[in-house]
Formats: structure tokens, C-alpha cells, sequence
């Protein structure tokens, strides 16, 4: 059994399971016929899919197996910083006083669904939103811009968030 | 009590939906519109979504509004950042202030 085979084996079981987990938490019950019923349907659909939901180029250390307990803590952590950049959104808006600037500035991290993460984030917080994202440069506008010098402005922008992302995906 | 919480959580989601769709209206290009509107969308729909949450105490609603939070959380900023990439790719050039930094 060569490489190839096995991470393919290895995609169709973690989408299963992901697939599988998402049924659990739908469903809500221990009906032993709902739950085969849903393991019968989750493996059908990762045999048809596991390609679309996990690339083949995509096998980081830590990259689809992550540290969960972490990404709790950052929920909660972007729910908080979400609120905190609402209510300085919302002062500006009732100010009528806004300075936009579009900044540019690279990200450390390496796997792709952390960069894509990181760049949902930025965009669920209130007054940045990201144009682009090119392999780990990132383009934002910022609505209240206190710097464009591309190191501080991505300091302030993704600063803890992407600390704590990179001990998610390691 | 958990009703005083609920509510609290409700008004917050109308003052930033209300103060969403002026920013709408005020600001002057694309991007600061963009802006607003996803404050808006974002945040209020949220708190709704918290005061849902905590009216419904600890049942299997509960799990249900929170995977509709999960789903929230990843399709809202997309919806944003596709129609932000459609402006930039455009080349709409954004609004600065006048006498800004450079």
C-alpha cells in the first residue's frame, strides 16, 4: 500500500467523522437507528466528496487535526473583540469622522485553512474589511486608520489573533 | 433576571442594526458603506442570536442556534469580502479624508 492510497483513506475517514460529528450536533439524539443511519450517509457522502472538503496538497502537521479547546477559547476571544470594535464603529458613525486607509502587510502563518481563518476574522470585526488574499499577503481596509506602515498596521490589526491561531494549527 | 439580560442583548441588536443602516447612508464610497453594513449584520444579528441563546437556557435549541452561529460566523465575512474583492478587482479607488496622514 503506497502513500497516496493511505491519504486517501485517511481524507474519506476525517471527513466522515467531521460529517458525522456535524449530524450529532443536528440531530441532538441517541436513537441507535438515527445514528447508524447518519454514519451510513456520512461515509457515502465523504466517499463521494472527501476531495472537495480536503485538498490533496493540504497535509500539515496540524493543519485538519487542531487543537480545539484553543479554538473555543478564540471564539469567544472574537465575540468579545467583536463587540469591543462595534461600539468604536458606531462612535464614528454617529461622528460622521472616519479616516479609511488600505493597508498591506504579510501573515506567519503557514497552513491554509489557518490563513483563511485569520482572514474571516478580520473581516467579522467591525471596521477592517479584507480585499484580497494572496498566498500570505493580505490587503485591508481599515476604517480608522492610525498607521499605514505595513508592520504596525498588521500588528494592530491581526496582532493577538494570529498568536493564538498559531498555537491552534501548529 | 434572565429576562433583563435577554432584552438588554435584543435593544443592542436594534441600536446597531439602526446605527448599521446609517452609516449606510452617510458614508461616501463603496468600501466605508461595506463597512457599516457588515457592522451591522454582523454584530446585531449576533446579539440576537446571544439573546436566543440565553432565553432558550440549556436544551438541544440551544445547540441548534449555536451550529447557526458557527455557519453565521463563516458565511457573513465572505459574503463581505466577495463583494469587497469585486470593488477592488474593479479598481474603484477608495474614499481617503482630506488633509489626512500620508
Amino acid at each position: 500500500m503506497n502513500l497516496a492510497v493511505k491519504w486517501k483513506i485517511t481524507r474519506i475517514m476525517l471527513t466522515s467523522v467531521y460529517l458525522f460529528a456535524g449530524w450529532m450536533l443536528f440531530t441532538g439524539s441517541l436513537n441507535p437507528f438515527s445514528m447508524v443511519m447518519g454514519l451510513f450517509f456520512s461515509i457515502l457522502t465523504a466517499l463521494l466528496t472527501y476531495s472537495l472538503f480536503i485538498d490533496e496538497k493540504e497535509a500539515e502537521r496540524r493543519g485538519l487535526v487542531f487543537n480545539i479547546h484553543i479554538l473555543v477559547f478564540y471564539l469567544l476571544f472574537l465575540l468579545f473583540k467583536m463587540y469591543a470594535s462595534s461600539f468604536a464603529v458606531l462612535y464614528n458613525v454617529i461622528r460622521g469622522n472616519i479616516n479609511p486607509r488600505v493597508v498591506h502587510f504579510r501573515t506567519r502563518l503557514k497552513s491554509d485553512i489557518a490563513r483563511v481563518i485569520l482572514t474571516n476574522s478580520i473581516t467579522l470585526t467591525p471596521g477592517t474589511i479584507t480585499l484580497s488574499l494572496d498566498d500570505d499577503h493580505l490587503i485591508v481596509h481599515w476604517l480608522e486608520a492610525k498607521t499605514t506602515h505595513s508592520r504596525y498596521a498588521g500588528e494592530l490589526i491581526k496582532g493577538k489573533m494570529e498568536k493564538i491561531l498559531k498555537r491552534i494549527f501548529v | 433576571m434572565t429576562e433583563w439580560i435577554v432584552f438588554a442583548f435584543l435593544i443592542l441588536g436594534a441600536v446597531f442594526n439602526l446605527m448599521g443602516l446609517l452609516g449606510v447612508l452617510i458614508f461616501p464610497d463603496p468600501y466605508t458603506r461595506l463597512q457599516a453594513s457588515s457592522t451591522c449584520s454582523t454584530t446585531s444579528v449576533m446579539s440576537v442570536f446571544i439573546a436566543a441563546m440565553i432565553d432558550s437556557g440549556i436544551s438541544a435549541v440551544t445547540g441548534k442556534i449555536l451550529v447557526i452561529t458557527l455557519f453565521f460566523f463563516i458565511s457573513s465575512p465572505v459574503s463581505a469580502h466577495i463583494i469587497a474583492l469585486y470593488a477592488w478587482k474593479n479598481e474603484i479607488i477608495p474614499w481617503r479624508r482630506k488633509g489626512g496622514q500620508e
